[in-house]
């Protein structure tokens, strides 16, 4: 799923370990789920979308209205 | 498992298995040796036997609690995935080689090979799926 985790973490010159230990996962999960080869659970998109106080969606881009576009 | 530092799940997963590991090494030596000084019959030989078998049920079980405790969600997928991998292979090759030993083209697959075979196809489909998600580099 395409999301916006990589320009968010770069925003506030964040590396991956960074955002890994604030979300207390694997670096290895963080390039996953940037990279769009992992969907996170919800409890874990959740907690991304808390840690930079946004919502769900405007982190992570519903797959079905990208193919409307 | 192996990539990068150890997580708390990780590494109690390595205290757990290497040591199963170590005595299962010592046991199956050590029991072998057993039968053929000793000659034991009745519960002796059942026991003897069995004993090799012990250590990889606690391998086994390692295995298994290392997936339940995980917490990294992406972590325990991958290694869930490789398990199931690993399964797949083991239930392919049993079901070629039976037939193949039920025409008499092959002789008979010794079932304490079922746990190997499976952990070799787990530590293959776990390339696999390293090899499909990349290095996790930092991009």
């Amino acid at each position: 799923m395409n999301n916006r985790l990589r320009v968010l973490r770069a925003e506030r010159a964040w590396s991956q370990q960074d955002l890994a230990e604030r979300l207390e996962v694997s670096r290895q999960s963080v390039n996953a789920i940037e990279t769009g080869r992992y969907d996170p659970s919800l409890p874990l998109a959740f907690k991304i979308a808390d840690l930079f106080g946004l919502a769900i969606e405007d982190i992570f881009l519903n797959p079905a209205k990208e193919q409307d576009q | 498992m192996a990539c990068g530092t150890m997580n708390a799940a990780q590494r109690r997963y390595m205290w757990r298995f290497l040591p199963a590991m170590g005595v299962y090494s010592v046991v199956i030596v050590g029991s072998g040796l057993a039968s053929r000084w000793w000659h034991p019959e009745g519960f002796g030989l059942f026991a003897l036997a069995l004993a090799p078998a012990l250590p990889l049920l606690a391998a086994i079980a390692a295995i298994g609690l290392y997936l339940v405790e995980e917490k990294d969600e992406y972590l325990r997928s991958r290694n869930a995935i490789a398990a199931i991998g690993g399964l797949g292979i083991l239930l392919a090759f049993t079901t070629v080689w039976g037939f193949l030993e039920e025409g008499g083209v092959v002789g008979r697959f010794p079932l304490w090979g079922a746990f190997p075979l499976w952990a070799a196809g787990l530590g293959v489909c776990q390339g696999l799926v390293h090899l499909r998600d990349g290095s996790g580099g930092e991009a």
